[in-house]
């Protein structure tokens, strides 16, 4: 009986080998990914099959937009916090707050801009062909695209509720 | 005085017990088949038991087969195989979702200030 219990542990030990050796061979890339000093960059360049020099152009852009996306990103929440303690003391449209959410909507403006001169320049340091997919990708990702409501959905919420009715 | 009360009760008791006589006979050898039973029930396995040495009997009486020993390893191969590259790739999808919204945060402020 011992031969075949030996066949059967036998079996059920390749087993967890073949499944830790496919999953480890097969989770290389994205281990070595998580390990580099900029992951998010390095896994653009693969996505986006980039060269060694076309990344590097493409690391200096990046590095160079950082500080003033950072700049930004402080401007907005300066201005959200304003706009918050505007709304807290009052409970009426004053011209403090039309003039704190024309900088916001200007602000928007601004830094939809620069994103968008980066992202042009980004695409011109990949080949033509990857540089237009990155620009496809990064409009729906980023706030270039506007989440808008759906009216179609409301009005036809409103026409159930008064057939309903 | 209740003390004397049953001592009186027990000594009749055992004078009614002394009189008693058995008059039934046990079968013969009732002794000996008292004791077989016991040492039978002592040496039969529990149904659990009994499930379990039928199983190994058949899986030792399959595995002795060479053919079927080499399918089954190799079934089991495949399996561990399958299951470890269908683990991979969404390992792989994780992380590439994970790393393309890292990209995105990091050149979009109103993403970022989410």
């Amino acid at each position: 009986m011992r031969r075949g219990f030996l066949i059967l542990g036998f079996g059920m030990m390749a087993a967890i080998a073949s499944y830790y050796c496919i999953y480890l061979a097969g989770t290389t890339g994205p281990r070595a990914l998580l390990q580099s000093r900029q992951p998010e960059l390095v896994w653009l360049k693969q996505e986006f099959k980039l060269s060694d020099g076309e990344f590097e152009r493409l690391s200096k852009l990046h590095e160079a937009y950082l500080p003033q996306c950072r700049e930004r990103c402080r401007l907005i929440r300066q201005m959200n916090d304003r706009l918050g303690q505007l709304l807290a003391t009052t409970s009426d449209l004053t011209p403090a707050i039309e003039n704190a959410l024309t900088e916001r909507a200007k602000m928007r403006s601004e830094c939809q801009t620069a994103m968008l001169k980066h992202f042009f320049e980004v695409s011109r340091a990949m080949p033509p062909e990857q540089g237009r997919r990155y620009l496809s990708w990064v409009q729906e990702q980023t706030c270039l695209r506007e989440q808008m409501m759906n009216h179609d959905d409301v009005s036809r919420t409103d026409t159930y509720s008064r057939v309903g009715n | 005085m209740k003390a004397e009360a049953r001592i009186e009760q027990d000594a009749g008791l055992s004078a009614l017990l002394r009189e008693c006589k058995i008059t039934v006979t046990l079968p013969p050898r009732f002794q000996e088949r008292v004791w077989r039973q016991i040492a039978r029930q002592e040496d039969e396995p529990s149904t659990l038991v009994a499930l379990w040495l039928t199983c190994a009997r058949w899986v030792d009486a399959r595995l002795r087969r060479p053919g079927l020993a080499v399918s089954y390893v190799a079934i089991l191969l495949v399996i561990g195989a399958s299951a470890g590259w269908a683990q991979a790739q969404q390992e792989r999808l994780r992380v590439s979702t994970q790393m393309s919204q890292r990209y995105v945060q990091s050149v979009d402020p109103y993403q970022a200030a989410r």
